[in-house]
């Protein structure tokens, strides 16, 4: 999956400003970002259900509007709505017929996508009688019937409760045992934490970060060392490490610390004649990392003032 | 041959769908009460007619019944043809509308199947029950009114022609509609450009009696821009009996009778505007965001 200076404008508003990245086969890659920063639009024109301002899409080397690639992908939408005068049988068998699944493989793929998303017991009920939840249950299910090896999920436990959460993980997990790429859209910074080989934060219309989350978010970190008692010799000593952040009675904080280098710090403040309590390496969650992105000012913009 | 197959097969899943929509809303079960209730009226209301007129034989001729039977089938035509269009815009305005603001083409549109397959498909399905009313419901009421009176009028099977003509005029308009504006206002306009289409026709044969050539100027364009109104002519002239023309002659304008039918031009012209219509409508369809 690839897209190339993807721009979209609607009216005056600009929903994606020249999105570029490429999604290799087999890995679940993680779309974060705010309400409203394109992650949607994104995907939308990767379906061909909106057209480009500028900028290519393709999905599995082909064009958003190629009818073959289209039988090969599976998608939940954010705002998902299915015929609520059908079962969610007959919602699935409409799937398969408008994929073009050959129909001695539809009640396999309708009962093993029902498994999946935990709707067997309910499936002959129409969709009109369903919880929300139960509606984005049957979305995952519609996303799969087809046996996808592109599946795009937008905000896909939006309804969900933490049960149907961890389904929704196991189930981007069973997709990347057998090979499938998955794109999934999210502002739930766990979700993605624990499923995603690669993420790009997304923030107004472009990608502010992009990378494995070990990149996103290794480099240096902080490291809080808790002494006996912390005199100047010590913030000197911990300064060529990283920027001394606070020097304490009986701490010292220090930003920037290369990970490799803790026993090191350790190894000079000892030299330095420090009693050591506690070595404590901060570990940078996502969401610190997702915060400080989107709030690092944005070149582009200031370019334009 | 491959594709066409699957296209056609893509078309035709979307027209079992937009019918069975039908059947489980319940759509064609409370028309069949309606229509069942309004032929059992009408056929009590003639054999009621029918009886007075045997009654009165020494004053009311074979003829003069027959007259007015003729004149009460053309007005009954017309009753239906409106609750046709109204019916046929009121079914088709939301269509594509709905499916785009409700969500349901999120998931849909991005399946194999083009968006000019889900329009025609929608198109087929619509029309095909549309039809398949007029032709039941019109049987059965002619049916009805020859077994209580022995009146048949003279073309049956071409009014109904034309008035299935013209609910798929408003179908296709409706459905060109929907696919940029609410279904609200798409199913508005669209009963108001019948009734337009409708008076442009009666307004015709007034201007046509009183030698009024720029009346009838803008009629002809009416008429072109939206040929509902030439269908109602037609479905009006199939039901004109010879003695019911004659006798209307001796008037020199009157609402009920039209002198003539559609001419063959204009019947390809609506053939050619449903076309042009449904191309528009594939257009304006294709370049939507949803």
């Amino acid at each position: 999956m690839r897209t190339d200076a993807l721009t979209k404008q609607y009216g005056p508003v600009t929903a994606l400003a020249g999105l570029s990245m490429s999604v290799p086969r087999g890995e679940i890659f993680g779309f974060l970002g705010p309400n409203g920063a394109g992650k949607t639009t994104a995907v939308k024109l990767l379906l061909g259900l909106a057209r480009p301002t500028s900028g290519e899409a393709r999905v599995l080397g082909a064009a958003p509007s190629d009818l073959e690639m289209r039988r090969r992908i599976g998608y939940l939408p954010e705002l998902f709505r299915y015929q609520d005068w059908l079962t969610a049988r007959e919602v699935l068998a409409l799937h398969c017929a408008l994929a073009g699944l050959p129909r001695v493989r539809w009640s396999g793929a309708i009962d093993a996508s029902l498994e999946i998303a935990g709707l067997t017991a309910r499936r002959d009920d129409r969709v009109g009688t369903y919880s929300k939840g139960m509606q984005q249950r049957l979305g995952l299910a519609v996303a799969l019937v087809a046996e996808p090896d592109v599946v795009f999920l937008d905000e896909p436990t939006s309804a969900l409760d933490p049960v149907g959460r961890r389904d929704v993980r196991e189930v981007l997990r069973s997709l990347k045992a057998r090979g499938a790429t998955v794109f999934l859209n999210s502002h739930m910074l766990s979700e993605v934490e624990q499923v995603c080989d690669r993420v790009a934060v997304v923030d107004r219309g472009r990608v502010v970060s992009l990378g494995t989350l070990a990149e996103l978010l290794g480099g240096s970190r902080r490291v809080r060392i808790g002494v006996e008692a912390s005199t100047a010799a010590l913030a000197a000593a911990a300064a060529a490490f990283g920027i001394v952040e606070r020097a304490g009675s009986t701490e010292i904080v220090i930003g920037g610390v290369e990970p490799g280098r803790i026993p090191d710090v350790v190894a000079a403040l000892v030299a330095a004649g420090a009693r050591i309590r506690s070595v404590a390496p901060e570990s940078q969650t996502l969401e610190d990392r997702f915060l400080a992105l989107l709030q690092e000012p944005d070149d582009a913009d200031s370019d334009h003032r | 041959m491959h594709c066409f197959k699957s296209r056609t097969m893509q078309t035709l899943i979307i027209a079992s769908l937009a019918i069975a929509e039908l059947v489980r809303r319940r759509v064609i079960a409370a028309v069949a009460v309606l229509t069942a209730a309004c032929i059992a009226l009408t056929a009590w209301a003639f054999h009621k007619l029918h009886l007075y007129a045997l009654a009165h034989a020494a004053t009311i001729t074979r003829g003069d019944e027959a007259l007015a039977n003729s004149m009460q089938v053309i007005l009954l035509a017309h009753m239906f043809g409106m609750v046709l269009a109204i019916g046929a815009a009121f079914l088709a305005a939301p269509a594509i509308a709905n499916e785009i603001e409700g969500g349901v083409a999120l998931a849909m549109l991005p399946r194999p199947i083009r968006r000019r397959d889900v329009l025609l498909g929608k198109f087929m399905g619509l029309s095909i029950v549309t039809i398949a009313f007029v032709f039941l419901t019109g049987s059965l009421e002619f049916a009805v009114v020859n077994l209580y009176t022995g009146y048949l009028p003279p073309h049956p099977v071409e009014a109904m022609l034309y008035l299935s003509a013209g609910a798929v005029v408003l179908i296709a308009l409706a459905l060109a509609g929907s696919t940029r504006f609410s279904p609200i206002a798409v199913g508005i306009v669209a009963v108001a450009l019948y009734g337009i289409a409708w008076i442009g026709q009666v307004a015709d044969g007034l201007a046509a009696a009183y030698n009024n050539d720029a009346i009838r100027t803008a009629c002809t364009i009416i008429s072109l821009i939206i040929p509902s109104g030439g269908m109602w002519r037609g479905s009006s002239y199939s039901l004109e009996p010879v003695a019911l023309a004659a006798a209307s002659t001796q008037l020199r304008f009157n609402p009920i009778t039209v002198t003539s039918p559609p001419t063959s031009a204009y019947l390809i012209w609506t053939a050619a505007w449903i076309v042009i219509v449904l191309i528009a409508a594939v257009i304006s369809f294709e370049r939507r965001d949803v």
